[in-house]
């Protein structure tokens, strides 16, 4: 049997559940032992195989046209669909912004900042993504596993990998539930 | 009893319970979020719906009564559903980002419950829509934003304190809690008792002072007293690395149920003094730090030259322990001129001697406020002391208790009472006459007494009260099955005590401190002077003292004070020992109506900081004296006013 492949990749967070990643250790060679690890921000690879992976797994919400990009190629490319994060499940700390109008967002950001004299403009170069309202990734694409935590533990994140490398659905609940 | 069926298991319990409280005495857990224990159900979350046989449709189990065969399921899918489908819709509502919340991680009954269904996301996303927060309080935050209109806040305000400053204003999801009439918090009619904080089940409402120090379980909790006046309220006091995080109400002691005042829950929180951390002597004219052999040599041998010229002053915020070594070092060994407390017995002087008259105690306890239909209040201000005296009254108000206050001075309790008497001139002497004279015209009169005619007359000539008014406030108070006259000791007299055996009604007061009513037991309630004295001992401790007290004491050749707090006295002292603070001592309190509870240390009081308890017994035993520290015997040795129960 050939071992099940994972990828991964990043969008509006902050990097730390790639961080408690890494925080699992040596354990990471017992994933790398039941599973083949593909692209990942942190690896050389950057965008899972067109033949496609088992399990692909996103940190960050959704606040913008790239991301969206990047969270439909991942999910045409996986069968399991992984939310990893407080971001990836709710929108997280980027969500903070919905409560107020993306202009004043962009305005505070790029022409109210207290080191930003007056030519400071809000970026409208065609080639950048356009930023949206940050939105959950289910609210996007179809997600089959939430694993929320603000990070979420590296035991927590090892669990779900081994569950998910030897074919099971991980059950979080009890000391693996937790939203921060 | 009814018969109940609850998962299978077959219950008795008394008819009229909730389908909820049932399930909770049988241990069968169901998950609720505005539900309180100590509030009226609500129903308002839906979180404790459950199925009953027969029903249509699932019933919140909160504010459904039990019935006869009832047969109720907790846990079918049906219901677990449901759960998940409630918890949906309220994070959905508003702002329930956990991440960027003060309780999240353990302290919010709302991610708690989430936790408990096995969520780990929100099926719908939340609206967007960003709420008011109202920071104006000196103490608390509210935060809209993580209200999920569960109104234990607003219940709590009205139930257990009568303050109503709390509401809502709008409806459904434009919902928002604001203070009064939608004014700032601030500058609201709040009373800062912090109830809404303790009750909140989520991060809507905070304190400003434990916020972001860190979750309930990092912290140490101590279930103890305050101190703060003679009530004796019970407190669970957190701390965090011996420092001083949060007071909250315990709901397990009777005397207040878990109310509290500002005193006891914020003003602790707040208050920066200069703390003496070491024992000193003052050497040719400056206070030196010294170690605490000398300092005790210093105090000893500059008592035993003064002696019996010396006068001994205690705070009755002391627990009975020190208070007792304290009369015993003073009065009974030295021999001191005078040994009493910094109140000099003037709120129990006059009580006690009411109870040596009378050879028995004559007031009631507290709690009858709990269940009376009529209260007098004679001229104390219950707004603005012994607070949670006053909120065991003002809840009552809307239950139909029918308030009248006697008071010389403005009593802000006037606003709130049924009938309001500001005598002009005379005496509460006199009101009281009138008032028996009304009660007998009126033919209320519970006991037989010759009253003549024109007594309420006089009375009203001498006060400057109309005779109507006698005769409003006589009938709303001897009409009443259960009255209740709370005065304030300065106000006691024969013409009291005649007028409510005239009405049957009970007697209760408040006695200024802690441990007024212990330190009056033991005889230290005279009144103080510095005449003919060479020398002073002052066990302050964390007490404030007056000003014009100070300045007699100046007037002292030799001073030794032991204190927590730096101030004008122990700058002035010669010999000065540092003291804990109520938090860091051990003791016993006889409260107001006496009750005997002893207050546990909650923090540890610095190195070379000592209790004044302790350091009576190392200054006995400088000056070669032996105390007994059996103090139970001695608080019994005067009739009381109120029954002291051990």
């Amino acid at each position: 049997m050939t071992k099940p492949k994972i990828s991964s990749d990043w969008m509006a967070g902050c990097a730390g559940c790639h961080m408690s990643l890494l925080d699992m250790d040596e354990r990471i060679a017992l994933v790398a032992e039941l599973a083949e690890l593909r692209s990942t921000p942190i690896t050389d690879l950057k965008h899972p195989d067109e033949s496609g992976v088992d399990v692909g797994i996103l940190e960050g919400g959704i606040n913008n046209t790239s991301n969206e990009e990047v969270a439909r190629l991942m999910r045409s490319r996986c069968k399991i669909l992984v939310a990893l994060g407080d971001c990836a499940v709710f929108g997280g700390v980027p969500a903070m912004r919905n409560f107020f109008t993306l202009e004043e967002t962009l305005r505070r950001a790029y022409v109210e900042t207290e080191s930003t004299d007056e030519s400071g403009k809000i970026p409208s170069d065609p080639e950048l993504a356009v930023p949206t309202k940050v939105r959950a990734v289910s609210e996007v694409v179809p997600v089959d596993v939430f694993v929320p935590g603000c990070p979420p533990d590296a035991d927590t994140i090892f669990y779900v990998l081994s569950e998910l490398a030897q074919g099971r659905t991980p059950d979080l609940k009890g000391d693996k539930l937790s939203w921060y | 009893m009814v018969t109940v069926t609850i998962d299978g298991k077959a219950l008795e319990v008394p008819e009229g319970i909730t389908v909820l409280r049932a399930a909770q005495s049988a241990g069968i857990e169901i998950p609720t979020l505005c539900d309180h224990p100590h509030l009226t159900p609500y129903g308002g979350c839906r979180l404790c719906l459950v199925e009953v046989e027969g029903y249509r449709t699932l019933q919140p189990s909160c504010t459904l009564p039990v019935s006869n065969n009832m047969v109720i399921k907790t846990n079918t899918k049906k219901v677990l559903d449901a759960r998940k489908f409630v918890l949906t819709l309220i994070f959905s509502e508003r702002n329930h980002f956990c991440p960027y919340c003060q309780v999240s991680g353990g302290d919010c009954e709302l991610q708690n419950a989430a936790y408990h269904e096995g969520m780990t996301h929100w099926p719908l996303q939340p609206n967007w829509q960003p709420y008011p927060v109202d920071a104006s309080h000196p103490y608390i935050i509210i935060d809209n934003n993580r209200c999920i209109l569960c109104r234990r806040c607003v219940r709590a305000c009205d139930e257990l304190i009568g303050n109503f400053t709390l509401g809502f204003e709008e409806r459904g999801a434009r919902s928002i809690l604001v203070a009064d009439t939608g004014v700032p918090f601030g500058e609201s009619t709040c009373v800062s008792c912090g109830s809404c904080i303790q009750v909140c089940p989520t991060g809507a409402m905070i304190d400003r002072w434990s916020s972001y120090l860190g979750h309930e379980v990092k912290f140490d909790s101590t279930k103890t007293i305050c101190v703060a006046c003679s009530i004796g309220c019970g407190i669970e006091v957190f701390s965090r690395d011996n420092n001083l995080v949060r007071i909250d109400g315990d709901w397990d002691k009777p005397i207040s149920s878990g109310v509290l005042c500002d005193l006891g829950r914020f003003k602790p929180m707040v208050e920066k003094c200069d703390r003496i951390f070491t024992p000193m002597v003052r050497k040719n004219g400056t206070l030196k730090a010294a170690t605490w052999e000398d300092a005790l040599s210093a105090a000893a041998s500059g008592l035993k030259s003064a002696r019996p010229k010396i006068a001994a002053l205690i705070s009755t915020r002391q627990p009975v322990e020190s208070l007792h070594l304290f009369k015993q070092l003073f009065a009974d060994q030295l021999s001191a001129e005078l040994a009493t407390t910094l109140e000099e017995g003037a709120k129990t002087a006059l009580l006690a001697s009411s109870a040596d008259e009378l050879g028995k105690p004559f007031e009631s306890k507290l709690e009858e406020l709990k269940s009376s239909d009529a209260v007098l209040v004679v001229a104390d201000d219950l707004v603005l002391e012994h607070q949670v005296a006053g909120f065991f009254i003002k809840r009552n108000l809307p239950k139909g208790t029918s308030l009248v206050v006697v008071d010389k001075a403005t009593n802000n309790l006037g606003k709130l009472a049924n009938k309001s008497l500001n005598p002009s001139s005379g005496s509460f002497e006199d009101v009281f006459v009138g008032l028996s004279a009304a009660v007998a015209k009126l033919g209320l009169a519970k006991s037989k007494k010759n009253i003549s005619a024109e007594t309420l007359s006089k009375a009203a000539a001498a006060t400057g009260l109309a005779t109507e008014d006698f005769l409003d406030a006589a009938f709303l108070l001897a009409s009443a099955t259960n009255p209740v006259i709370v005065y304030a000791s300065k106000a006691l007299s024969s013409a009291l005590r005649d007028f409510a055996s005239l009405i049957n009604a009970k007697l209760v007061s408040l006695k200024g401190e802690a441990n007024s009513l212990a330190a009056s037991q033991l005889h230290l309630d005279k009144p103080f002077s510095p005449a003919g004295v060479n020398a002073v001992y002052v066990a302050l401790g964390d007490d404030e003292i007056t000003q014009k007290m100070v300045k007699e004491i100046e007037k002292i050749p030799f001073k030794v004070v032991q204190a927590t707090y730096a101030s004008a006295l122990t700058a002035g002292a010669d010999v000065l020992f540092p003291s804990t603070n109520w938090l860091e001592q051990t003791g016993h309190y006889i409260s107001a109506d006496g009750h005997v509870q002893e207050a546990l240390q909650s923090l540890k009081p610095a190195e070379d900081v000592l209790s004044v308890r302790e350091t009576l017994l190392k200054l006995a035993e400088r000056l070669g004296l032996s105390l007994d520290e059996n103090w139970s015997k001695d608080v019994h040795s005067r009739v009381a006013p109120v029954l002291i129960e051990n």
